[in-house]
């Protein structure tokens, strides 16, 4: 069973807006590097490492050590405790009316 | 965990597409059992009757074993079509936490067909001023993320 402490772990990790942008860069590409993620913004490497700890300690972003670099992935598991009522319900409606044009074309096409 | 700093708010999802086809047909496909069954999930006990209690069933969690209770709140024949849709348990957080929600139908007529509307309405979501709140328009950026995921569950039920 999830908690609830995970949620709000997640919640929290995700409420600081430039942790937030950090981790959609993260989601965005299959890998980054810190120097990688340091370009293209305009926070101190240094800070980006640390937000870097901060979503891999609340389980959203995964880490691969590859001599000296160091390689970020987004880890969906993560979000996991955040697929609530509503996200599943979001996808379900959409599928269910892609599902409707289907039939509806079928019964009269 | 700070409880007492976490309010509840509640939430719509909305879904609205327009069918090239008539009104009638469309109420044909939401309010036929065998039908309904065809695209949204099988119905027990459905009638399109103001008061009909029917439900449905979906993927078990926890205490709760998958069942969807509703009974229909409104049926306007070819405009509007409203039913509870509740389930879930105290017990489980996320999927199949306690679920007091209304879907509601809408159909009209335009130049091309009918424009169908779901409201999908009163998700309880946590409502924290200093967390959830800020997450604004990161939130649905991440969406998609999540969707995949739930999609994933989707697949299972």
């Amino acid at each position: 069973m999830i908690e609830a402490a995970p949620i709000n772990a997640v919640m929290r990790t995700l409420a600081d807006p430039t942790r937030r942008a950090v981790f959609e860069r993260v989601v965005k590409s299959e890998e980054i590097t810190v120097l990688e993620l340091t370009r293209g913004s305009d926070v101190t490497q240094g800070a980006i490492s640390q937000h870097l700890k901060s979503l891999k300690q609340a389980g959203l972003v995964a880490e691969r050590r590859e001599g000296r670099n160091v390689f970020y992935r987004a880890e969906p598991k993560g979000l996991a405790p955040l697929v609530d009522w509503m996200s599943h319900y979001g996808v379900f409606w959409r599928q269910r009316f892609t599902n409707l044009r289907s039939l509806l074309k079928e019964i009269d096409p | 965990m700070n409880s007492a700093a976490l309010q509840t708010d509640t939430q719509d999802i909305v879904v609205e597409e327009i069918f090239p086809y008539t009104p009638e047909t469309i109420w044909n496909t939401l309010t036929t059992g065998e039908l309904i069954g065809r695209w949204l999930m099988a119905p027990t006990g459905f009638e399109p009757v103001k008061g009909k209690h029917f439900t449905f069933q979906t993927k078990a969690a926890g205490a709760w074993d998958g069942t969807i209770r509703c009974q229909v709140l409104e049926a306007i024949p070819n405009q509007r079509l409203a039913y509870s849709w509740q389930g879930g348990d105290e017990s489980n957080v996320g999927y199949g936490s306690r679920l007091n929600t209304v879907v509601t139908w809408t159909l009209s007529k335009v130049a091309n067909g009918t424009r169908l509307q779901m409201i999908h309405s009163g998700f309880v979501m946590p409502k924290n001023d200093s967390a959830f709140k800020s997450m604004g328009e990161g939130w649905k950026k991440v969406v998609p993320s999540i969707g995949a995921i739930a999609a994933d569950q989707g697949e299972r039920n």
